[in-house]
């Protein structure tokens, strides 16, 4: 009963098609006609890096967040190669993604980089026995039940082709390019509106109540 | 915020623009971002290993809001206790909770929890630190003769009142009243004296016919959560009957397939009246009775029974059918058969026909030995209250420890508990909140909220397999200042020098070595580490208590020819699940969820028959004066047919001085103005039994009621069929 449409990957997807089943109202056609834009667009991007996915589409301007230390992502990420999931180990098992332990900080940095002021300033916080007051810079309401876990199941272990070591292509969706970013910076929308096109595009789950419980 | 989507713009965008319009009202960035960098997220430094943030561990603890002592589950996140459920291992609830126990998070995140130790100082109560506070205790104890010590509780048991005993025997002294409000000390007197058992394993799963005389076993009685198991056994086919005889219809009279309404006092002779209809049809049923049993249910036939309780005589013998017909069945009797002068008789009365039905064995059981008696419950009414009272007032007591129960709420003013507690030298309060008696205390101990604190349960009623409840934390103290039970004791216990206490550092250590010390029949083979970790799992210890054989001793009673007293009105101080007697008055959620009669929230009232009320010239919504010998109350009427016209209803468990926020000023407290009259035979109080004078004033106040309206109207949301024509169509009910 779904409308298919055939990407040029070979993946068959279903583009919201539930969804325009059951509202057949007189823009249907121009629904249909924009989620093809939005396919046809992410198509050629997630052929390269994330096989089977089409990028959720938005931007925000978000504000800088001042943080107790200026952690620089890039260094990690882009130059030395390290993982997101290796300091962000709960988003594979939980809602949240969690901020790495500061334990975590110091397995390397008892070691690695100890002259420097941001690793003496993050030492002095360890031998406080305190963790850094991290500032939050991406949320979501209480009301909305978001789970890293599933996403990252979807888009990265169940996703075939896709590669572990680029998860970081879809930490972007949402989290933009952290890559190259020091301190996080908001620069998606995370409203339901940009939930919703990523939803229809990916054939993720439609219904109120799986993101509002 | 100019962007937010206000309810009539949704619904002129709904109405413009179809679901489309709707959907792109998403993207509107202030209604449904957060905004960035305004909130602080906070990292473990060194995380425990089976920690996930996001991710909920499950802990088994131990409901610590009715003495019923039901399985809990706990749901902790990032070391927050956020989540009570039933444990599915406890045989009380078998995974199942009910309010008060969802509730208990509550109780422990209350804002108005006591937050460090307080001693009186002149007309106050000034902080002090725990060291002084243990020290004052140490120099009002040291040289005290022994009887001049009590300890004045709720329910304990446990390794708790192992704890207790030990501290009042240091002393010396053998006093420790235990007071619950709401009781079951006569029937578990006519239970001890008729069957051998005082708390005997009530089957209702095996009942086909349940008649119970104001034993409200769904609501307050014994173990709600685990007598609304059984009974959901009981209504599947063949479905059992549900009899309730009582003078206020409670929660389970509400689910009762006939709710007979008789006049406060005469529930005995309605069940002598259907052991004599029994006996008209089938005499050899009082074969072996003793002749002034016989005596008795001759006495009382239909028509003067019926004339007596003013229960219809057809209801009598419909009753007396079904129990001939069906076997077996289950006579249980409860608060409003036991709350009268003649209160043991009218229980021995209803016992009685359990003999005569041959129920002894098959839906009463015997509970065994419990094999730890030291552990057991130590459970009691209002007997211990009105002898703790006079021992007050006689000057015999100096130090009293106050622990659970808060009697300045619960006793009638007539006896004067307040006033005479000003005789006490040394009142301490083991105590979470400032309630009444706390407000009266010399030196006050703020406790660890249950969810904080460690202990062993073992519940007075045991329907099933007889366990040992174990209550562990569930998450970090939330004030540092507050501290364990069991610890405290322990300190106190050292203070005395008190031989065997000295080697344990906490009352975890305690606990420990007394799971150590176990019976190895009770470990299966388990090393003492294994054995408390699969201890802590599952959450309770079943142990094995025997055969037990219960006896059927028909004893000797008798009941007033006519208990009741026509015309005058009867005070019900009735109970509920939520409120229960008042301890729950503090917790928000219990408050705002409906009273299951009335839908009434945030408040008392006045339950009346709308015969009384077209008598008195009120309807619902207006405020009455309820007058007793001992004083006053006003509650406003909410007319209802559930109830006898004798009877005036007001719940307890409002009209707190103290307690809080959430409690104080509000509503009517109808324990204060009972009589002091008490049961014949136990010297319970008759707390059913305050006869009242009732006016009518010119108030006249909105009843805060869910709801709003008693009918539907004539729209026929639910359909239904009056009892006769469903017996007509359908044949027996």
């Amino acid at each position: 009963m779904f409308n298919t449409l055939q990407l040029p990957s070979g993946h068959i997807t279903h583009c919201g098609a539930r969804f325009v089943n059951r509202f057949l109202t007189p823009s249907l056609f121009l629904l249909v006609f924009s989620a093809l834009l939005v396919l046809s667009a992410g198509a050629a991007h997630a052929e390269s890096v994330v096989p089977n996915a089409v990028p959720p589409v938005g931007t925000h301007d978000g504000d800088d967040v001042p943080q107790p230390i200026e952690f620089p992502h890039n260094t990690h990420v882009d130059v030395n190669k390290i993982n997101c999931m290796y300091c962000h180990t709960y988003a594979r098992r939980s809602p949240v993604a969690g901020i790495p332990p500061t334990s975590k900080c110091m397995g390397c940095h008892s070691v690695i980089a100890t002259d420097k002021p941001r690793i003496k300033k993050l030492t002095e916080y360890w031998e406080n026995k305190e963790p850094p007051p991290w500032r939050k810079v991406h949320d979501v309401p209480d009301y909305v039940h978001f789970t890293h876990e599933k996403h990252l199941k979807r888009f990265v272990f169940d996703n075939e082709g896709m590669e572990v070591e680029n998860v970081s292509e879809v930490c972007a969706f949402c989290h933009g390019d952290v890559k190259n970013m020091t301190v996080a910076h908001k620069v998606k929308p995370l409203n339901m509106g940009f939930c919703r096109r990523c939803h229809e595009a990916n054939e993720g789950p439609f219904d109120c109540w799986k993101c509002h419980k | 915020m100019s962007n937010k989507v206000n309810r009539r713009d949704f619904l002129k965008i709904m109405g413009w623009g179809g679901v489309g319009a709707t959907l792109a009202g998403c993207d509107m960035p202030t209604t449904v971002t957060l905004e960035e960098g305004k909130e602080q997220v906070t990292s473990y430094l060194v995380p425990e290993e089976y920690v996930i943030p996001g991710v909920g561990v499950y802990y088994a603890s131990t409901c610590l809001q009715c003495p019923a002592g039901c399985g809990l589950h706990g749901r902790v996140r990032e070391g927050r206790i956020l989540k009570l459920e039933g444990n599915p291992e406890s045989p009380v609830n078998q995974g199942k909770l009910c309010q008060m126990g969802q509730a208990g998070v509550q109780t422990h995140y209350n804002p108005d929890r006591l937050t460090r130790p307080m001693a009186r100082k002149g007309s106050g109560l000034t902080p002090v630190s725990w060291d002084e506070a243990l020290s004052m205790i140490q120099s009002k104890t040291s040289g005290l003769a022994g009887e001049r010590f009590a300890w004045f509780t709720d329910t304990v048991s446990g390794h708790q009142a192992v704890l207790m005993d030990a501290y009042r025997e240091s002393i010396g002294s053998s006093r420790h009243y235990v007071h619950e409000i709401i009781n079951n000390s006569v029937a578990r007197q006519v239970n001890q004296d008729m069957l051998g058992d005082p708390q005997p394993h009530l089957r209702f799963d095996k009942a086909r016919v349940v008649l119970s005389f104001g034993a409200d076993f769904l609501g307050t009685w014994q173990s709600p959560v685990h007598n609304a198991v059984e009974y959901a056994t009981f209504r599947e086919a063949p479905r059992g009957v549900l009899v309730q005889v009582e003078p206020k219809m409670t929660l389970t009279g509400a689910n009762a397939d006939l709710w007979v309404a008789v006049r406060p006092g005469t529930e005995g002779v309605f069940a002598l009246a259907v052991a004599n209809a029994l006996s008209a049809k089938d005499p050899a049923r009082l074969d072996g009775l003793p002749d002034k049993a016989r005596q008795l249910i001759r006495r009382y036939d239909i028509k003067k029974a019926s004339r007596i309780t003013g229960a219809s005589g057809d209801h009598i013998v419909k009753v007396s059918g079904w129990l001939a017909e069906r076997s077996p069945s289950l006579v249980i009797a409860g608060a409003s058969a036991e709350g009268h002068e003649h209160g043991y008789d009218t229980v021995a009365a209803t016992m009685l026909l359990n003999i005569i039905l041959g129920n002894i064995g098959k839906t009463i059981e015997s509970s065994g030995t419990f094999p730890f008696p030291q552990l057991a419950a130590r459970t009691g009414g209002t007997k211990d209250l009105i002898d703790f009272a006079k021992a007050v007032d006689d000057k015999e007591l100096d130090v009293v420890f106050f622990r659970g129960a808060n009697p300045v709420f619960t006793a009638p003013e007539t006896l004067g508990l307040k006033e005479k507690l000003n005789k006490v030298g040394f009142k301490v309060a083991f105590s979470m909140f400032e309630d009444e008696t706390t407000r009266m205390a010399d030196l006050v101990l703020p406790m660890y909220s249950p969810l904080e604190d460690w202990g062993t349960h073992v519940a007075a009623y045991q329907p099933g397999p007889s366990v040992i409840a174990i209550q562990q934390p569930l998450m970090q103290p939330l004030y540092d200042q507050t501290r364990g039970f069991g610890d405290v004791m322990l300190s106190l216990l050292k203070m005395q020098k008190a031989a065997g206490y000295s080697d344990y550092p906490d009352y975890y250590a305690y606990l420990r070595d007394a799971f150590s010390a176990m019976p190895g029949s009770l470990k299966n083979g388990a090393s003492d580490d294994e054995f408390w970790a699969s201890v802590m799992q599952k959450g309770v210890l079943a142990v094995d208590t025997g055969e037990g054989r219960l006896s059927a001793n028909v004893i000797d009673f008798d009941l007033p020819e006519n208990p009741a007293k026509e015309g005058a009105y009867h005070l019900v101080p009735s109970a509920r699940l939520g409120m229960w007697d008042g301890r729950h008055a503090n917790i928000p959620w219990l408050q705002e969820a409906p009273d299951q009669i009335s839908k009434v929230v945030w408040d008392s009232w006045a339950e009346i028959h709308p015969n009384t009320a077209r008598k008195l010239g009120v309807k619902t919504g207006d405020a009455i004066k309820i007058t007793s010998a001992s004083g006053t109350i006003e509650a406003n009427v909410y007319v209802y047919k559930g109830i006898h016209p004798d009877a005036i209803a007001v719940p307890m468990g409002q009209g707190h001085e103290a307690y809080g926020r959430y409690a104080k000023g509000r509503g009517v407290n109808p324990l204060k103005i009972l009589a002091l009259n008490t049961e014949g035979k136990t010297g319970e109080l008759a707390h059913h039994g305050t006869e009242v004078q009732v006016s009518r004033t010119s108030v006249r106040d909105a009843m805060v009621q869910f709801g709003g309206s008693e009918t539907q109207m004539g729209r026929k949301i639910i359909a239904t069929v009056t009892a006769d024509v469903y017996e007509r169509t359908e044949g027996e009910a």
